[in-house]
Parts: structure tokens; C-alpha cells; sequence
């Protein structure tokens, strides 16, 4: 029988900026998707071409695999194209007329009627050219970063910076280092590794630790999880591997996330944002018991006498002992020197999936800090003890892939149309929106984008400059401020300022901050576009295929690419400050001139498989891989070099060496007494006073952990269906709403009398969301988790205000990380948690809780838009 | 020769691929004349379920994917009063949806559960091993091809390796041919610190006495002082902690309803 009129390559993944991954093979039939499968190699590949790597232990094998090991987000995922939550035309806000009343005010609150493509790129353009030449084109602020689909010719985010960039500017939301926060203002500054702090030095390490490892910490880490949306399902292998083969798995956080689900021979649970004390505790134990390699920090390290000084209590009167660190931490004084001596003995290494919560809470420079001392004071870099990573396996470099690497890795820059992290003349580090939008000034250290290298963390920035008008514009392809940032309340505040004349969202989904949007642009999702895709993060082997579109575009849909394209062939007029900007742009060329541009460019001709660019083009279905680097046993990590000469293979830090007392902090800075210029236990600051010691803690006694979601990338997929149903992603509730699961443990339950299926609001004064409760062992007593990214479900906006869908980035703390270091702050932090009667709720909301909402999928568009004319 | 899944839950992940596989390939299609469409939500041709085990701080879990066994004896099959059921040549069960007459009789008559009724259509519906597919040239069904970690196997009976693979509890003597390996039994797992010097207790001897007295098993307090005993037999046992210098030390573990963290145990010397 017919299963499928044809097959076609796709990314299914979500890191964004152009890089795919998850490579897929979408069956088509009747004009609709009817499967969505892993890719086997042997289609194209055989395993002699692939010089197919293996790694292999005491008579075990691990093989890299066959086929793409997807995970569940993209199996899923073509609900996510015919989602009753798609934006179906573009959308106007009901009672926002740019000629007379905007009412900002109710941005959040108001419906939206169509309008034509044609009717919304003339009011848009007519606002840009009026903003642009009021006010300035720094008035202009563009979000163009984050995470999204992989497109690449198609557009991804930031296609309208580009052509801003083009023309006279506007101002950039630098997408700073959310995903290293810790490792970026903390740990860069110990041992350099940029460019974004955590370690670059992965060469082999996986390998390594097969030959000579005996334990992995999960410190803060779920590689069930954070891989997923970028990388797949190897890391997931991998465990099953290091299990196989007898390496310890063992697991440092407050949840049993659900790697540790599976995997831990181990868990030492420690309350959130703690690991310092912790990790101060392990340090006083081995300087206390001599287990540390007192040599190599004299020639590899600056500054430790004074760290020794602070840990022993010397300078402080303090010791940071383990009965110090203990109820601190949470963590047993006999478990902290078990682990202590465990480490010193063995061949230990550290595994992220970037970071998490563990680099995302208050002082995150802090715990990313003493990481690094504790590895320096085990020599930082022993057969079989790394610090490895199992995200991000090819993002960063290849001296970041901890696996074998392919010859060649596929490139696909020379067709991404989406912006390049290059910031412009003008930006604001992301963190700050709300401020910038409301206050008159704000300023900050920092060339904000990920990217920037350490030095600039001491450059002061501000916005905006002397003279100008801050923004009026605020044009957004990633709306979820709200669901995705620290204090996602005052995000909702400022979106309805009066200062904002003007807000425009383009996306594929109403969702999230699309809401507070006057315009409303509809977006194809990756199966609706042709594009270009690679796959360099899946662990196995560079991938390149082109990405044929798989079905007609949704509604009236258009490609980023193609949406910002029709706003701007609409400005490009002879005399404007735009003429020219489209030819510049499209370069004059269709889909087929950037694919035959970006075959030139992406390395993939160096290898014999497909001789002609036609060959591979005019397939739907094959695709190019990169086989194996020969030889790639013998590969050097950089910081094997250092340690075996430093001053040939120096760090990048001012000093060369490991700098465990930082003088560049110490002139910088010279009063920051949270980020001071070594690493320490900082209890609160003005700022934070999110500990048990804290006296807020009468008021909300439990710590929350909110980690990357499960069921999720982010803000993204929470609308499918078949991920909702999972007894994990939502609890129905007595309403029967999906609400996000809150996990609490049975000893709060019972104090709170709460039981499974309750609906629970967690507050504090910055807010509340509800959640929906799971009463488990999975979470230590004192501490209640949700996951972050939950779809935000007003029921009162803004700070103070109240969220059904659980999107508790709205109650997180607003200020940054600490008084220098501008980022993101979003778990670790101190909430109430009580029952609700989600009946007296409706009675008392009935607006907000008489939305429709669709059985399978959630919150519906059609609820927000007005019908007919 | 007929068909057979192997199922090893100690690599099963949880990630629900197969679950969403399954969905992928039925949901809103109709493969005729092998099966009607699968309902959208709430029915499970290959459904993963999952048990929480254990106390902080030793808590796993465990997930088993659960399908259609597709027994040689079916009792679904026997139950059926108007022939619907049809026996494949590779083995294969399948429900022939045009002659099924809703009546029920095959829901309630599977003891794992793997029959649905689709109450729009009126209909029995369960797992068809994807025969659409196998008989379009593929080897496995949608739920095996998307297992990242290797718990899903698929193939001949006769060539799978199912030594020491058994089925579900329920299934016994129908023939089924959805074989495990690892099904979860119990746990107790316990940690012993000297309590004076706040310290763990490294290499103490530990033992699992059953209900009349009789060891079980024996294990050493690793460099933690952690100790377990996993994939033990539901009941009701006694730990007997013994370390030099110290006094003896018994634990009641009753494993019969659940696993079980039997505490932190602060000893003192004799």
C-alpha cells in the first residue's frame, strides 16, 4: 500500500542562529506530513565511507550509532504545524490606531482582527519611517536572538537586524550569556576558555574517561534533558555507556532530574544555590587533609594563599568546614568528606549540559568559580578527570566536541539570513529591557552578546546615549520575555507603557508576549520553507542535507526571510534611509543561488561523495556526512598542554596561569564585595535575599528550582499534544486545565495538605503562577520545582499579578546577577506555596478563566482574535 | 516463524519516543485495511508507563513500555464473539476494524490492558505491530526504529535473544510475544556513618536476612558508606549492619509494598 508520496530532509531542532540539528526524515503524503523518522545512515552511507568511530573498554564497544537518534520534541513535533495556536493572518490589536489612540495600556488585554500582508507591512512602514525619523533609528529596538528553529535560508531570528545594519541602525537586544551565566562572569576569569567560560578543552574527553575515569559528577546536570533540543539522544547512550563499564554516576542537585531518574548510582542532593558551600567544604576538607596537588597550583596557578586563607578561616575567622557548609548545603558533614576523599582519590571529572539552574541563580560566579579552583586543586586536567560537556557537542568549535569529530564539518553561514551576533552601534544586554523601556537611562558592564571576550566585562555601556529618545519600536521574532527571563512581570509592565508608541511581533504561534503586540505577523514553521540544514551537534558525525519544503505554508504564513523582506521593500524607496537595502539583502538571488552559494562554502566538496552540486540539490532525501577524522585517538586537549607546560600553552587570563585571585577584578572593581576578585560563600546581598536565612523566609519558607524543561525547548512545543499527555509534562486539574506539574515533596505536602491533582498557587511578592502538583521523591524537603517556559496564562499581568499556565519566570528575581555582572537570575529563589480552589478562582476571573482552551493542545489563537471586519 | 518484541526497561530511558512514534504513525491517519485512525490523546497503542522508586536520597525510575504481546493464545481474540481478530502469517494480531462490532468483549479481556475502545468510532483498536509498514518493505515497527537507546528490539522469535527474557505478570500461558528483560523488582538501599566522628562508614559488612532468619545477600558499605541490595524479592527482611569496633546494628526492611531508603545510620563505637 502507499505510505508516502515522498520524503524530505529536515532540522528538527531549536538552538536557532542557523545551526540545525536532529536531523530527520519527514514523510509526505496527500500533501500532509504522515511521519516523522531518525535517518539511517546506511541510506546513503556505508559504515568503511564513515570511517565509523567506536569506542571500546574491557571487551565493551560503543558505536556511534546508525542512525540520528531523535528525541521526543521532534517526533512530535508536526502537531506544532497545524497547531489551533498558529497565527493564521497577519493581526492588528483592536484598539490600537496609529493615528489616534494607541492605549498601551492595554496591551495583554485586547483582541486582535486580520488584516491583509499588504495593509500591515504599510502601517509597519509607515511607523518605522515616522519612529525613524522622529525620533531616530536608535529608537528602534530589534530581538532577533534566542532560540527557535534551525532555519537558515528561511531566516531564523534576526533577519530585520540585518537589514537595519544595512541602513542606518537601530538598537540591538544583545542575547547575552543566558545559558553560561556563572561560567561567563565567574569562571572566565579563573581560567579563561572563551568564549563562554565553561570549558573549551573537550577534545577526547569522553574517550578519556572511558579509558580512565572512575566518576562522573552530574553537578547541576540532566543530559535527559538539556541535550535534547540541540544534540538528540547520544548523550543519553553515552550514560548507559559510562554505567556499562562501571564509571560512577553521580549526581549533585536538589532534584532528581531525569538523568539521575535513570542513571545515578548516586544522588547527594544539596539545597539550590548552595554548591558553593558545598564546594568550600571539599576545598577545607582536602587543604585540611593535604589531598590536593599543592605543586602544580605553585607553577599553574596565581593567588591560591589567599583562597587557602578565606577556606581555612584564616582572613575571616570562618572556617568553610563541612560542619560549616552543612546546614547551609543541606548535605550531610560525613557525605561531604566522603565525597571530598572520594575525588581526591579518584579520577573525577564534571559533566554539564552548559550549566542550568547551577549558573543561573544569584551569584552564579560564584559556584562556576570554585569549580574551576576544585579541578586546579586536583591538577585541573588528569587522565580520565575533565570537565566535559554533553551539550553544545559542535556549537562552540571543535576543540569543544568531546566525541571523535568528523574530517570536515559542514558550514552553513554563507545562506543564514538571520542575525549574526555582531551588535552595531547601539544595544541593550537583554536583562535590562524592562528598565530600559521605563527608566530614563540604563547601564551596564559588558559587550552583552555571549560571544564577547572577558575584557570587555569591564567596558561600562549605557542606553541611551545623550540626546536620543530610548525606544518607541519594539520589533520582536522571539516574544518571551515574560516566559524566559528573570522577573517576567515587570516585562509584562513595560510592554504596556506609554513609552512604547509601537509593538511588532512576527512569529509562527500566539503565544507568550505575542499578546502584547499591536501587530502580529504569521510565520511558516521549518516544514512550510525550503532551507538549507546541517546537523554538527549530534554527537556522530557532521550532517549536511538541503531541507525541501514538506508542506504548503500554513494560513497565510510567510518565511521570516520573506515577512521582514515585505516590511522592507516597502521602506526601500528612492531618497529614503532604506533605499537599496532589499537588492544589498537578497543579493539578487533565489533559493537555488543561495543553495548553490552555500555547497561552495560549506566544506562539504572536499569530500568525493557527491560530485556536483546538482546531485545532492535535486534529491529530496539524500543528504552529505562528514566521516571520521582519521587518527583522532591522538589528539592533545589544549589544557593538557598547559598543564604540561604553561608557559608554552598559557591560559587565556592576564597572568597566562590559573588565576584564582584575579587582580583584573580586584583594579576593576576594587569595591564589589559579591564578584570580588576571588571566589566566596556570599550568604545575600542588597539585591538577592533568597536564603532560608533570609527574613523573607518567613513569608516564603521554601527554595525554588525551576531547571531547562523536560517537555520543552524553553517557551517552545508547549502546545503539543502528545508531549501534554504524558504524566509528567501536565496535571489536569479538578477544571480540567493542563496545569504545569509543581513537585513537592511528601513531607511539605503533608504540612501544606496538598495531594496529587491539587492546584497550588506559588507566590511571593513579585507574584504568583499556579502549578499543578506532583508530590514526589524526586525533590528534596524544603524546595518545590516546575519547570521554566510553561505558556504564560494571564489571569492578572504584570508584577504582583497571578498566571495559570505556570510560567514562573514571571515572579523571578529582577535584579541581575550581582551589582557588575548583568545576567539572568532564574531559579534558587524563595516562594510561598498554598492550595487554591481553581472554582472560586474561576468565579472570581471569570474572564481569564473563560478562555477557551483546546483539549489536546492548550490555550487556542482563535480566542484572541475578533471575527469579520 | 512469527514476530516478537524484546523490551530491556533497564535501558529505557523514558523519553516516550515510542509512545509519540506510535502516535506519529496513527493519529489522524487511517492505515486500511490495517487499522482505523488512533484516537489524538489519551489512548496508548504503545504506551510507556512509569513508576516512582524509592526515598530521598535513593529515588529512581522506572518506565515500561507496554504494548499489544500479540499472544499466540490471545484471550482478546478468544473473547471476540464476531471474528475479528486476525491472525497474520508473520504472527502478527490484528483487529480488522470493518468487521469489529464495538461490542467490547476483547477491551476486557486483556489483562495488561492493550486494547482500547475508540468510543467515536465504536471500534477495538490496539497495536498492529505497524504492519502497513512491514509489509511496505520496513523491518521494524515506527516505535523500534525511534528508540535511541536500544531497550525496543523487533524481529523473528526464533532469532531474538530471549534467555532469561520473560512476559508480563498476566500474560502466563497466552503466548505472549513482547518478552522483557529487567522487569524492576525491589530495592532497600541504607548509608552508616560513626556518628561521633561524622564520618562514613567505607567496607562494613552488610546483610539481607530474610523473614526467617536466613541471608539473602551480602554487600560491603562502598566509600560513602552507602549500601543496596536491588532487584530483590518482594518481602519483608532484617539488615544486620556489621562493622569492626562497632556494636551490631539490625534495620527492618519491608520491602513488600515499595522500595525502600532505610535512612541514614549513625553508629557509635563499642
Amino acid at each position: 500500500m502507499r505510505t508516502k508520496d515522498k520524503t524530505v530532509n529536515k532540522s528538527l531542532a531549536w538552538l536557532g542562529s542557523g545551526g540545525g540539528s536532529n536531523a530527520a526524515h519527514v514523510d509526505v503524503m496527500d500533501g500532509e506530513i504522515v511521519r516523522i523518522r531518525p535517518i539511517h545512515f546506511d541510506e546513503c552511507y556505508t559504515p568503511e565511507e564513515l570511517n565509523a568511530w567506536r569506542f571500546e573498554k574491557d571487551g565493551h564497544v560503543f558505536e556511534a550509532g546508525d542512525k540520528t537518534f531523535l528525541p521526543p520534541l521532534s517526533l512530535a513535533y508536526k502537531r506544532r504545524a497545524t497547531s489551533p495556536n498558529r497565527i493564521p493572518y497577519p493581526l492588528i490589536r483592536v484598539d490600537w490606531d496609529p493615528n489616534g489612540n494607541r492605549n498601551p495600556q492595554n496591551r495583554g488585554a485586547s483582541k486582535y482582527r486580520r488584516i491583509s500582508w499588504d495593509e500591515a507591512t504599510d502601517i509597519i512602514a509607515a511607523e518605522i519611517m515616522r519612529i525613524h525619523d522622529t525620533y531616530g533609528p536608535r529608537s528602534i529596538y530589534c530581538e532577533g536572538d534566542g532560540h527557535g528553529e534551525g532555519n537558515c535560508y528561511a531566516g531564523g531570528h534576526g533577519c530585520m537586524i540585518n537589514l537595519f545594519h544595512m541602513a542606518d541602525g537601530c538598537t540591538l537586544q544583545a542575547r547575552q550569556p543566558d545559558s553560561w551565566e556563572g561560567w561567563v562572569w565567574g569562571a572566565k576569569h579563573v581560567w579563561g576558555m572563551e568564549p563562554v567560560g565553561s570549558s573549551t578543552s573537550q577534545v577526547n574527553a569522553f574517550h578519556d574517561i572511558t579509558q580512565n575515569g572512575d566518576a562522573i559528577l552530574f553537578w547541576g546536570c540532566d543530559p535527559e534533558t538539556a541535550p535534547w533540543g540541540w544534540g538528540g539522544q547520544q548523550p543519553s547512550r553515552l550514560c548507559y555507556w559510562f554505567s556499562e563499564i562501571g564509571i560512577k554516576s553521580i549526581y549533585v542537585c536538589p532534584d532528581v532530574n531525569y538523568g539521575a531518574a535513570v542513571h545515578a548510582d548516586k544522588w547527594i542532593p544539596v539545597l539550590p544555590n548552595t554548591d558553593s558551600a558545598l564546594q568550600l567544604a571539599i576545598a577545607y576538607t582536602w587543604i585540611s587533609e593535604g589531598t590536593y596537588e599543592e605543586e602544580f597550583l605553585k607553577t599553574h596557578a596565581v593567588g591560591f594563599d589567599v583562597f587557602r586563607d578565606y577556606v581555612m578561616g584564616v582572613t575571616d575567622g570562618v572556617p568553610k568546614s563541612p560542619e560549616w557548609a552543612s546546614p547551609k548545603c543541606g548535605v550531610p558533614i560525613y557525605k561531604i568528606k566522603a565525597l571530598a576523599r572520594y575525588w581526591a582519590k579518584h579520577a573525577v571529572s564534571i559533566a554539564h549540559c552548559n550549566g542550568g539552574s547551577y549558573i543561573r541563580s544569584a551569584f552564579s560566579h560564584e559556584p562556576a568559580r570554585l569549580e574551576v579552583v576544585l579541578l586546579a586543586m586536583q591538577g585541573l586536567d588528569k587522565p580520565g578527570a575533565h570537565q566535559a560537556t554533553f551539550t553544545d557537542m559542535g556549537v562552540m568549535g571543535e576543540s569543544c566536541n568531546p566525541l571523535p569529530p568528523s574530517k570536515v564539518t559542514a558550514n552553513q553561514r554563507a545562506c543564514y539570513h538571520g542575525w549574526a551576533y555582531n551588535v552595531g552601534d547601539s544595544f541593550i544586554i537583554k536583562t535590562l529591557l524592562p528598565d530600559a523601556i521605563i527608566s530614563d537611562k540604563v547601564d551596564w558592564y559588558s559587550l552583552g552578546v555571549f560571544l564577547a571576550p572577558r575584557e570587555t566585562q569591564f567596558q561600562p555601556f549605557e542606553y541611551p546615549r545623550p540626546g536620543e529618545a530610548g525606544i518607541k519600536m519594539i520589533w520582536s521574532d522571539a516574544p518571551c520575555w515574560s516566559t524566559c527571563w528573570n522577573c517576567g512581570g515587570r516585562d509584562q509592565d513595560a510592554l504596556r507603557s506609554e513609552n512604547l508608541e509601537f509593538v511588532l511581533v512576527q512569529h509562527p504561534w500566539f503565544e507568550n508576549d505575542c499578546k502584547f503586540a499591536d501587530i502580529i505577523l504569521p510565520i511558516t514553521t521549518t516544514f512550510e520553507c525550503d532551507d538549507f540544514g546541517t546537523d554538527n551537534n549530534n554527537g556522530q558525525y557532521s550532517m549536511f542535507y538541503y531541507e525541501k519544503q514538506a508542506i504548503e505554508p500554513v494560513g497565510e504564513a510567510r518565511t521570516d526571510y520573506e515577512a521582514v523582506l515585505s516590511v522592507f521593500r516597502k521602506l526601500d524607496k528612492p531618497g529614503s534611509p532604506y533605499e537599496g537595502v532589499v537588492e544589498k539583502y537578497t543579493q539578487g538571488m533565489g533559493y537555488e543561488g543561495w543553495m548553490r552559494r552555500a555547497w561552495e562554502t560549506s566544506g562539504v566538496t572536499q569530500t568525493d561523495k557527491y560530485g556536483s552540486f546538482k546531485e545532492l540539490f535535486e534529491s529530496d532525501d539524500k543528504f552529505w556526512m562528514g566521516p571520521t577524522l582519521e587518527n583522532w585517538e591522538d589528539r592533545k586537549t589544549p589544557l593538557e598542554l598547559f598543564c604540561e607546560n604553561p608557559e608554552m600553552f598559557p591560559l587565556n587570563t592576564p597572568t597566562g596561569k590559573l588565576e584564582i585571585y584575579s587582580q583584573e577584578l580586584a583594579d576593576h572593581f576594587p569595591d564589589d564585595d559579591i564578584r570580588g576578585p576571588f571566589p566566596k560563600w556570599i550568604e545575600e546581598s542588597d539585591e538577592h535575599k533568597e536564603r532560608y536565612t533570609s527574613e523573607r523566609a518567613k513569608l516564603y519558607p521554601f527554595l525554588m528550582v525551576s531547571n531547562h524543561p523536560h517537555w520543552r525547548v524553553h517557551a517552545q512545543h508547549d502546545d503539543l499534544p502528545w508531549l501534554r499527555e504524558i504524566e509528567t509534562c501536565k496535571v489536569k486539574g479538578p477544571d480540567g486545565y493542563a496545569y504545569e506539574p509543581l513537585w513537592i515533596h511528601p513531607r511539605d505536602a503533608e504540612k501544606l495538605g496538598v495531594k496529587n491533582g491539587d492546584v497550588a498557587k506559588i507566590f511571593n511578592e513579585r507574584g504568583a503562577v499556579l502549578g499543578g502538583v506532583r508530590v514526589t521523591e524526586r525533590i528534596m524537603p524544603g524546595v518545590v520545582y516546575q519547570d521554566h517556559g510553561a505558556r504564560v496564562d494571564s489571569i492578572v499581568p504584570g508584577y504582583g499579578g497571578l498566571d495559570r499556565g505556570g510560567a514562573n519566570n514571571l515572579i523571578c528575581p529582577s535584579a541581575v546577577t550581582s551589582p557588575n555582572c548583568a545576567g539572568e537570575v532564574t531559579s534558587s529563589f524563595l516562594v510561598g506555596v498554598e492550595k487554591v480552589d481553581v472554582f472560586e478562582l474561576a468565579k472570581r476571573y471569570p474572564e481569564a478563566f473563560g478562555r477557551t482552551f483546546d483539549p489536546a493542545a492548550g490555550q487556542v489563537a482563535s480566542d484572541f482574535i475578533v471575527e469579520g471586519e | 516463524m512469527a514476530k516478537a518484541f524484546l523490551i530491556d526497561v533497564a535501558r529505557c530511558n523514558g523519553c516516550h519516543n515510542c509512545q509519540i512514534a506510535c502516535k506519529d504513525e496513527h493519529c489522524g491517519h487511517a492505515w486500511l485495511p490495517y487499522a482505523q485512525a488512533q484516537p489524538e490523546i489519551g489512548q496508548f497503542w504503545m504506551k510507556v508507563n512509569e513508576k516512582e522508586r524509592g526515598q530521598v536520597p535513593v529515588v529512581r525510575v522506572s518506565y515500561m513500555p507496554t504494548l499489544c504481546a500479540h499472544c499466540a493464545g490471545a484471550p482478546c481474540a478468544a473473547a471476540c464473539p464476531s471474528g475479528a481478530f486476525q491472525r497474520r502469517d508473520d504472527g502478527l494480531l490484528l483487529i480488522d476494524p470493518e468487521t469489529c462490532t464495538g461490542c467490547g468483549s476483547c477491551v476486557e479481556a486483556c489483562p495488561i490492558g492493550a486494547v482500547y475502545f475508540n468510543d467515536e468510532l465504536g471500534i477495538a483498536q490496539k497495536c498492529t505491530g505497524c504492519a502497513h509498514l512491514l509489509d511496505d518493505g520496513w523491518k521494524v515497527p515506527r516505535c523500534v526504529d525511534s528508540c535511541a537507546t536500544g531497550a525496543l528490539q523487533f524481529g523473528e522469535e526464533a532469532e531474538l535473544d530471549l534467555d532469561g527474557a520473560v512476559t508480563l505478570p498476566g500474560l502466563e500461558g497466552a503466548g505472549a510475544r513482547a518478552y522483557y528483560r529487567n522487569l524492576p523488582k525491589r530495592f532497600v538501599a541504607g548509608c552508616v556513618y560513626d556518628a561521633d566522628a561524622n564520618d562514613v562508614l567505607i567496607g562494613a559488612t552488610v546483610e539481607l536476612l530474610d523473614a526467617v532468619g536466613a541471608v539473602v545477600a551480602q554487600v560491603e558499605t562502598d566509600e560513602f558508606g552507602d549500601w543496596e541490595f536491588d532487584q530483590i524479592e518482594p518481602g519483608a527482611y532484617t539488615v544486620v549492619v556489621r562493622a569492626e569496633g562497632y556494636p551490631e546494628a539490625r534495620v527492618a526492611a519491608d520491602v513488600t509494598e515499595k522500595d525502600l531508603f532505610t535512612g541514614d545510620l549513625g553508629v557509635r563505637k563499642a
